[in-house]
């Protein structure tokens, strides 16, 4: 009697640790399968205090969606890997976003890492947004690749057309980084001011490893301009305006959207003015949503973003990524880059909270207002709006 | 501006520009004329120096002074790490040239990632401001950071030169250099001269950091790329010349940036390159002036046997 009671109660508790565990599997399956992208920026390397930044954009719209349930209950996720800001780790990144992690869209920036991503995509119909790389060219690069941040062609013919046609400068002088990222926006820059009738009196190039610009600096000097494009990158644009300045440099200086750096304002100090950067993102003055962003940057990091008007940008893809996810699962379309990229065409017009309006046009590009800003008194203050 | 005040311009610039490149020159040189090693941990330590006196002066708010002695003690902290767990062991095993190779690049590589975790990726300045006012003289723009390096670069290199010819320790580096193994047998302890080596390439590591960190952003990456330079200024002034290294990155420096009166600004980068591929081609022991009186030689003798054919 006791062997059979002590029986019976063996197979009830095995009942019952097997009906759990079964419950338990069964109200897990139920749960949604999270929708995955891919983010493959710089982390690490000289350009890490921008892709840093990128990231953090993104992780917070993903948070805040999530938090709102997600992209009808299935909760966004985000892999993130490293591309150095180099093309050949940008190609890595890709390839194990696409045949490890299996994502069917990525958020990807700087010019030669979009690029180089590019043919790797289209092969693998991988939908492939670019978030800030301004080369001319991202617009070029194949049937799955976009850009949602308008590319050197707007802020850099904005800032040149501007330059000659409100500020009077006739005589206009380029130098840039030579690579992907200086020489389209450097052409862009010398086309734009050709175009709206300037001239362009000097066009000289400085290697990425130069710590010296004297030569470049010095023939810019002779030739007499009224205004100096320089279109380079972060580590190395305060050392070459501060050459300028030091070899008696007092013309007005302008850069692409890259330019809007406020460390550089700091370690140049006055010597920085007068400057002029665009902006394809709106400012606190023009957009009521960014006051509370700029907050959410100071509370998160004690600090703003290095790179705000791009980080607005990146919160604002991973919006759009999730509308793309909605779009295809509301069509019971399998979630793949080619279904992305259908939704994506589909959609074409969207309304951010960061950046405002956004309509994906058939060239690949977007076409935004360029907000232009100057250096006064160690700030960036706003000049005018180009639209 | 007349055409020769823009080559004075350019040649004041670039003298001045380069001394933190000649002062790494004159590190590697030393090291590898005394060491016998092509020491690439030097970027490594170049990073350690750089993060030193960063981490002391902006972090802790140090003055600048006891940035720059604590950055000289933690980059001879480094290079000495370097000679008893890496250099002897290797000796002891007598290992191939290649391994030392593999070990002090390795080093660099992990002291660069190190860095990078303790103090981010994103390049800094030592100082929040990098512009310095400038005197104009005759037509020459100069900087005080331009006149503070070539007074860096001068005194550093006078004292070498006398440390070398009138200190016993001096002389004791050259027999080192010259055949250690000897120099053990009349009593002079290669491994004591080795550790002042070490001692002395920390001050010129040292120094060059803070001037390039004076005047630009750096990050824990940076110094790899710096030293190539250095690497092709040692082969170019020949394997065991400090001083001829010295001069050999003067040199380069001015060729680098006078080159852009005559080529496109946009290939100026690969001067230095080409200037490594024929130096490693035709001048593996160096440029120096028996090199030139020898190719003036065999130039005639090629003229003259052609004319005889002929």
């Amino acid at each position: 009697m006791m062997k059979c009671t002590r029986l019976s109660r063996i197979l009830m508790l095995s009942a019952l640790v097997v009906g759990t565990a079964l419950s338990a599997s069964f109200a897990w399956s139920q749960a949604k399968a999270p929708l995955r992208f891919g983010v493959a920026m710089p982390l690490t390397g000289s350009q890490a205090s921008y892709g840093l930044d990128f990231v953090e954009g993104t992780r917070w719209a993903v948070a805040d969606i999530n938090a709102k349930g997600g992209v009808d209950g299935h909760p966004l996720e985000m892999v993130v890997l490293d591309t150095v800001g180099d093309p050949q780790a940008g190609i890595s990144a890709a390839n194990k976003l696409i045949h490890v992690e299996k994502v069917p869209v990525i958020l990807t920036a700087w010019s030669g890492v979009v690029k180089a991503i590019a043919p790797l995509a289209n092969r693998e119909k991988m939908l492939t947004l670019s978030v800030g790389a301004s080369s001319p060219e991202v617009a070029k690069l194949g049937d799955y690749v976009y850009t949602v941040t308008p590319l050197a062609d707007v802020d850099v013919k904005a800032i040149a057309s501007y330059s000659f046609e409100k500020l009077g400068k006739k005589r206009g002088a380029v130098l840039y980084l030579n690579n992907e990222s200086g020489v389209g926006g450097a052409r862009t820059f010398r086309s734009a001011f050709e175009k709206a009738g300037g001239q362009i009196v000097a066009y000289e190039a400085y290697d990425a490893n130069a710590s010296d610009y004297s030569g470049a600096v010095l023939k810019i000097r002779a030739a007499n301009p009224d205004v100096i494009h320089v279109q380079g990158l972060i580590v190395d644009m305060p050392q070459v305006i501060g050459q300028l300045r030091q070899m008696g440099m007092n013309q007005l200086i302008t850069s692409y959207i890259g330019g809007y750096y406020p460390k550089m304002v700091q370690q140049l100090g006055p010597a920085i003015e007068p400057y002029m950067a665009p902006n394809v993102a709106p400012g606190p003055q023009d957009n009521p949503n960014i006051p509370g962003f700029i907050e959410r940057w100071q509370k998160t990091k004690g600090r703003v973003s290095n790179a705000l008007p791009y980080t607005q940008y990146m919160y604002d893809s991973g919006l759009l990524v999730a509308e793309l996810f909605k779009w295809v699962l509301k069509n019971n379309l399998p979630v793949t880059g080619e279904n992305m990229r259908k939704a994506l065409l589909a959609i074409k017009k969207f309304d951010f909270p960061m950046t405002g309006s956004m309509e994906i046009s058939e060239d690949h590009e977007v076409k935004k207002p360029v907000y232009l800003l100057v250096v006064k008194d160690g700030k960036f203050v706003p000049l005018a709006t180009v639209k | 501006m007349g055409e020769a005040s823009v080559v004075v311009q350019i040649c004041w610039t670039a003298l001045s520009t380069a001394i933190p490149m000649i002062l790494f020159a004159v590190a590697f040189s030393l090291v590898l004329k005394v060491v016998k090693i092509w020491n690439f941990a030097q970027a490594g330590f170049m990073a350690v120096a750089f993060y030193a006196m960063y981490a002391t002066y902006n972090l802790l708010q140090w003055p600048m002074w006891l940035a720059v002695l604590i950055g000289l003690a933690l980059t001879l902290i480094a290079s000495l790490t370097l000679e008893p767990f890496g250099l002897d062991v290797l000796r002891r095993r007598k290992s191939p040239h290649l391994t030392y190779f593999i070990l002090t690049l390795v080093m660099s590589l992990f002291l660069a990632a190190f860095l990078s975790m303790l103090f981010g990726t994103e390049p800094v300045p030592l100082t929040p401001e990098i512009m310095s006012p400038v005197k104009i003289v005759g037509s020459i723009v100069m900087s005080h950071w331009d006149l503070r390096a070539i007074a860096v670069g001068v005194v550093l290199l006078l004292l070498l030169h006398q440390f070398i010819i009138r200190t016993r320790d001096g002389q004791y580096m050259l027999a080192v250099a010259d055949n250690a193994e000897l120099a053990e047998l009349y009593g002079i302890s290669a491994k004591r001269t080795r550790i002042v080596t070490f001692f002395a390439a920390s001050i010129f590591i040292t120094a060059g950091m803070w001037l390039a960190g004076t005047r630009g952003a750096i990050n824990a990456h940076m110094p790899l790329q710096m030293l190539i330079f250095a690497v092709v200024a040692t082969l170019l002034g020949g394997t065991g010349g400090i001083f001829t290294s010295a001069l050999a990155a003067a040199i380069l420096s001015l060729i680098q940036a006078l080159s852009v009166l005559v080529i496109p600004s946009q290939w100026q980068g690969f001067v230095l390159y080409v200037f490594l591929f024929v130096t490693i081609l035709f001048f593996p022991k160096g440029f120096n002036v028996r090199n030139l009186k020898l190719a003036a030689i065999l130039g005639k003798s090629a003229r003259v046997m052609r004319a005889g054919q002929g």
